[in-house]
């Protein structure tokens, strides 16, 4: 998951994002937006999330231990 | 008494219906065979099929295919109607859906859902037309597209280009397969309770299926809504049917 950060800053439309960072702070983010990181995390990790983990894993860390957990 | 001509019967038509082994593949081939027909039954899982035919005739064929492997599908099927009989038709209903916001579509994935959904239904009509395919009278060709290929909606860029596409080769080939005797029609469905729906669904909150309900005036369909509309666009009922794009969607569209 090397370039985890750097995947989700692009599709949140940041230069740079910390793992401490709260999901729901970004400007972008939308129903849209997770929507986006549903399917990036499919085809690049292989795992299925939903909606209402992914709102649940509150943190840019908290969603990156959600996909590690499901690899 | 004298006996009344049904002209909703399929008894003695052969068809090939691809995504024959789940959801609404599966139950249009069923409805197929109780109305008469004989199948060639077509998609890529091996052990689906197996479950459709014990439904249907066990003279039906099964055929193994990747439909998004255009260079095969013409081989593949002369060889299996070789051995089944010329065809009255077929009806597209093996498909992919696409859930991607613009954000994170990318061509590849777009090209394989195109391959899927679209071209095997030019690939399929071409290969039908050929002399040692198709019997030469009354032919009808029954694609699939979707409510997303007729309405906007969100995340769908992807799938609806596939989908819209279908209507585009359904008029096209309508006019082109007249002379033929041929009729080509599509049928656009709305949300329709099937494994693929549900797989969507889980992406989504537990309030999806009642939007997705309430999107629907008529509530979501079953396969079944969908397999009668197919019947009827196969067989001599729908005979003076050509170019047609039905929305078969429980009032989806008319909202």
């Amino acid at each position: 998951m090397k370039d985890f950060l750097i995947d989700i800053a692009e599709l949140l439309e940041e230069e740079e994002i910390k793992e401490e960072d709260i999901l729901e702070d970004f400007e972008e983010w939308d129903s849209l937006t997770i929507l986006s990181i549903i399917a990036f995390s499919n085809e690049k990790y292989g795992t299925a999330l939903s909606t209402i983990e992914i709102n649940d894993s509150k943190t840019v860390g908290g969603l990156k231990k959600l996909i590690a957990g499901k690899m | 008494m004298k006996q009344i001509n049904n002209p909703f019967s399929l008894e003695g038509k052969r068809y090939l219906i691809t995504g024959a082994a789940s959801g609404i593949g599966r139950s249009t081939s069923i409805i197929l065979s109780e109305a008469g027909a004989d199948l060639i039954l077509v998609d890529i899982n091996h052990e689906g099929l197996v479950e459709t035919q014990k439904k249907c005739n066990p003279s039906d064929k099964l055929l193994v295919l990747d439909l998004a492997n255009s260079s095969i599908i013409k081989k593949e099927l002369l060889a299996v109607v070789m051995e089944f009989g010329k065809l009255d038709g077929f009806v597209h209903l093996a498909g992919k859906s696409y859930i991607a916001p613009l954000k994170i579509v990318n061509e590849e994935k777009c090209k394989d859902i195109f391959s899927l959904n679209t071209y095997a239904a030019i690939e399929l009509a071409k290969t039908f037309i050929n002399k040692k395919v198709y019997n030469g009278v009354n032919g009808s060709i029954v694609l699939i597209s979707s409510v997303y290929g007729v309405v906007g909606s969100a995340a769908n860029v992807g799938y609806a280009m596939s989908k819209s596409a279908l209507h585009g080769i359904t008029k096209s080939l309508a006019i082109e397969l007249a002379s033929k005797k041929i009729r080509v029609n599509c049928i656009a469905p709305g949300f329709v309770k099937t494994n693929m729906l549900d797989s969507a669904s889980g992406m989504f909150d537990e309030k999806y299926e009642e939007k997705l309900n309430n999107l629907h005036p008529l509530g979501l369909g079953t396969p079944e809504d969908i397999a009668y509309s197919i019947v009827y666009l196969l067989s001599d009922a729908s005979k003076w049917v050509t170019g047609s794009i039905f929305n078969i969607d429980g009032g989806f569209t008319a909202l």
